[in-house]
């Protein structure tokens, strides 16, 4: 639960960004570079004099930003496939796995990394990438519910009522494979927020000025001797979500598993 | 503009020695004022000052050993020390000695020539080569040697990738690109065994430099037709610099011991140098562990070391001549209008904007750099791109863009780079955004994804920087700037007011006229904002309290090695630590 209000949290600087920030994220103030903390500015300043707080903060509306958005993707690109292929089986199921199986096997951050660098640096394209990549995990769990569900009684009762295949998929099969589905995307929450770091980390992510976490760290990290304020802020900030996203995904799983219980 | 002044002294020997070449008084001026230019400091193979020069108490150390690199120097193996056949083969360039060398001006002077001299209009030069110029293995080092080794470079079949170089000299251009059978149209020629004569394809008032310069080191015929691409290897090369390459442990480090054969090898001091491949992640740990007794360093440790009581006086900048600048591309709006650039021109405050650097940046108002040939320090250059925010905002009345309103999305372009590059752009960004209201997207790209968008002129507004390659207006402009390049070239900028004057300040062989035309140049570029310099490159080293030598230029600053300046291993020496 400490993991949800910490979302909870995160969520609402995210949205009120604009108003919680001190000062705008891109003033610099060229008399004050590389500050470290002072009163004026809590957690001092970057490179420019910008103050690093206000960076922050901004920084939190374009993870979680990046997190929910590109699971959206993810959810909307992978249940609908997984779905068709665990729903029809045959060969359709067996050209469709393979096809999973196939994306599957690239290295999945390598593979972002790749479409990045085809589709250019920017925040959306980074929703794409990590969508275009990301599906597969759920396709598979979806597919994997469809077909245990879809010889479940009721829904041969379903369809022995005469119920066509997209009523039966979306009234009776899906709603009950919902559960792994919310799991996994608690889980891809943090998992997409790391590749956004990771990318802007090695300045294939976000383009300033707009900041990010990742992009912080990786710009801060080679004066960690000089100027540690510069990347310890936001590591903390990256650590402390991903945390609070598992213990949430955690939390998620055991309320909704039946199993676990 | 300063030249530098040669002393009367000079100017008498220099003469007696043109009329004994069969020069007349007329054209002995003309050879003079270029050779005033470009540099004339001494025609001593090594200046006198350079021997050590011990204050009371010290004394020499009894090892002469001297360790450097890190911090970006020497970070990657070198792929050769063939200087002949590729420029940037990273070696070790103190291993050769060129027919002339740089001095710690950045001056070309006589090295293995010890007399240089050209006809009337410098379209024929000729070196009179010293008859104690040997190769490390003893045997002589003549003009038959730089005529091959030249003639290498320009050959297609050594596939030299920077032979465009040598371009100047007759013919060259038809051999390399096979037009010619053989080399024997090729104006470079050993008159006799101490003399080479080069013929250019007009006059080249900057020819010394040319010849001063890293791509003209001379190659050993026998090595390199013994042992081929391996002939730089510790256990085949045959030298003839004031060093000699002992050990080349690939990846790990260099060894070089002084060479008994150098025609100055009684003025060389240190006897050991030991270069060990550092990557630049591990900064100046190495230096500060002792393990270095000089580094480069990167914007991370500078600070550090430099606030620190005890490292904070080994700390010194030194020359590295470059420009950061703008490139708004006039084919693309809103760039297209020549107002929005003057506004763009106006609103850098390169004061603030260089701070960001930590150090590594210097505000810049032209091409060239303080202290180098064609620096300009004229208030009316100044002030055409003077940081102004009120005349920024005063040029875009009447455009679309009037009070900094309707602005298209702008992406500024730049590529992958340390020394503190990325901050400085940011910096650029937050200046226009503060007095344009401009707002630009920053896109870093890799190295070579850059550099092919950037040929195309495909990008909107440009980051970009100019290291220079030799010290003479004709690289900071003409390689970078002229219109009618056919490839390379980095704007689509063109004007042909501008393109006339490098044609002339080329072709031009008095240096005063020259200098004359690459400020009208500048002024011209300026003027139409074809480029917004922004700051010039400064970089830091530190060096431990024993080594003494390093030689200093007349801005006062340290002179330590570099792709133009190579002169520093033999000025060294080490003191006794006690």
């Amino acid at each position: 639960m400490a993991g949800g209000a910490v979302i909870i949290l995160l969520c609402l600087v995210a949205i009120f960004a604009d108003v919680l920030m001190p000062l705008p994220y891109t003033k610099p103030n060229f008399g004050r570079l590389n500050e470290a903390p002072t009163r004026a500015y809590p957690l001092g300043t970057d490179q420019l004099g910008r103050d690093m707080l206000s960076r922050m903060i901004y920084g939190a509306r374009v993870s979680m930003l990046v997190g929910l958005l590109s699971q959206v993707i993810i959810v909307a690109i992978g249940v609908p496939i997984g779905a068709v292929s665990g729903y029809l089986g045959g060969r359709a199921d067996l050209v469709i796995t393979r096809f999973i199986d196939v994306m599957y096997a690239f290295p999945r951050l390598l593979f972002v990394i790749l479409v990045m660098s085809m589709l250019g640096a920017g925040l959306f394209n980074i929703f794409i990438a990590i969508g275009l990549t990301g599906w597969v995990g759920i396709a598979r769990q979806t597919r994997a519910q469809v077909l245990a569900i879809k010889q479940k009684e009721y829904v041969e009762g379903a369809r022995a009522l005469g119920s066509r295949a997209g009523r039966l998929l979306f009234r009776h099969v899906l709603p009950n494979a919902l559960t792994p589905i919310v799991v996994a995307v608690t889980f891809g929450i943090p998992e997409a927020i790391f590749t956004e770091a990771a990318l802007s980390f090695i300045g294939v992510g976000i383009n300033p000025p707009i900041p990010s976490w990742g992009q912080m760290v990786g710009e801060g990290q080679q004066y960690i001797r000089s100027y540690w304020h510069l990347c310890v802020f936001p590591s903390i900030a990256i650590a402390v979500t991903m945390l609070a996203f598992t213990f949430f995904g955690d939390g998620v799983r055991d309320a909704l598993d039946p199993k676990m219980k | 503009m300063r030249l530098p002044r040669i002393s009367d002294v000079q100017m008498d020997l220099l003469a007696a020695r043109l009329s004994a070449a069969g020069v007349g008084r007329r054209d002995f001026l003309r050879v003079a004022a270029g050779l005033a230019t470009l540099g004339a400091a001494g025609f001593n193979a090594r200046p006198v000052s350079a021997a050590p020069k011990l204050a009371a108490g010290e004394k020499l150390a009894r090892e002469q050993h001297f360790r450097y690199g890190g911090g970006g120097w020497w970070q990657n193996d070198p792929s050769s020390h063939d200087f002949n056949k590729d420029l940037y083969c990273n070696g070790v360039p103190a291993l050769w000695a060129g027919l002339m060398k740089f001095n710690a001006e950045f001056q070309p002077v006589p090295y293995v020539a010890e007399k240089v001299s050209s006809n009337a209009e410098g379209s024929v030069w000729t070196f009179n080569i010293r008859k104690d110029s040997k190769w490390s293995d003893g045997s002589p080092c003549s003009a038959r040697d730089f005529e091959w080794s030249w003639k290498r470079q320009m050959d297609p079949a050594s596939k030299n990738p920077y032979s465009s170089y040598f371009y100047d000299i007759k013919g060259a251009e038809a051999f390399n690109k096979s037009k010619v059978p053989d080399a024997s149209q090729v104006g470079v020629r050993a008159k006799d065994e101490w003399t080479l004569e080069v013929t250019l394809e007009g006059p080249r008032g900057y020819f010394p430099v040319l010849s001063a310069y890293l791509a003209a080191l001379p190659a050993h015929r026998a090595a390199v037709e013994k042992y081929g691409d391996k002939w730089t290897e510790a256990s085949n090369i045959v030298c003839n610099g004031a060093f000699v390459l002992e050990a080349w442990e690939h990846n790990k480090a260099m060894v070089l011991r002084k060479n008994k054969h150098f025609f100055g090898a009684k003025d060389v001091t240190l006897e050991k140098v030991t270069i060990p491949i550092v990557p630049v992640q591990s900064g100046a740990l190495p230096y500060e562990n002792n393990e270095l007794d000089m580094t480069s360093l990167q914007t991370g440790d500078l600070k550090r070391l430099r606030d620190d009581p005890r490292s904070g006086k080994q700390v010194f900048r030194y020359p590295f001549p470059g420009t950061w600048y703008l490139t708004p591309q006039v084919t693309k709006p809103p760039f297209d209008n020549v107002k929005v650039r003057r506004a763009v021109a106006h609103a850098i405050d390169r004061d603030n904007v260089v701070r960001v650097a930590d150090g590594f940046a210097v505000p810049a108002h032209a091409m060239i750099p303080p202290g180098f040939p064609g620096a300009i320090d004229d208030k009316k250059i100044r002030d055409i791109q003077r940081f102004d925010p009120k005349a920024a905002m005063a040029e875009l009345k009447g455009t679309p863009f009037e009070g900094g309103r309707n602005w298209p999305k702008i992406t500024l372009t730049m590529r992958e780079e340390g020394y503190g590059s990325k901050p400085l752009a940011e910096a650029v960004q937050s200046v226009l955004l503060e007095h344009l209201n401009m707002k630009t997207e920053l896109e870093v790209l890799e190295q070579r994804v850059f550099r092919a968008g950037l040929w195309k002129n495909d990008y909107q507004f440009v980051w970009i920087r100019w290291f220079m390659d030799y010290p003479d207006p004709h690289n900071e402009y003409f390689d970078t700037f002229y219109g009618k390049k056919t490839e390379g070239k980095r704007q689509a900028w063109v004007n042909d007011a501008f393109d006339k004057e490098l044609e002339t300040g080329r072709d031009t062989r008095d240096a005063k006229k020259r200098m004359a035309n690459y400020a009208k140049a500048e002024e011209i570029m300026q003027t139409d904002v074809g480029y917004i310099p922004v700051a010039w490159v400064a970089r830091w080293a530190a060096t431990k309290p024993h080594v003494r030598g390093l030689e200093k230029n007349k801005l006062g600053e340290n002179v330590v090695e570099g792709n133009i300046y190579f002169d520093m291993l033999p000025h060294l020496y080490i003191i006794d630590r006690a």
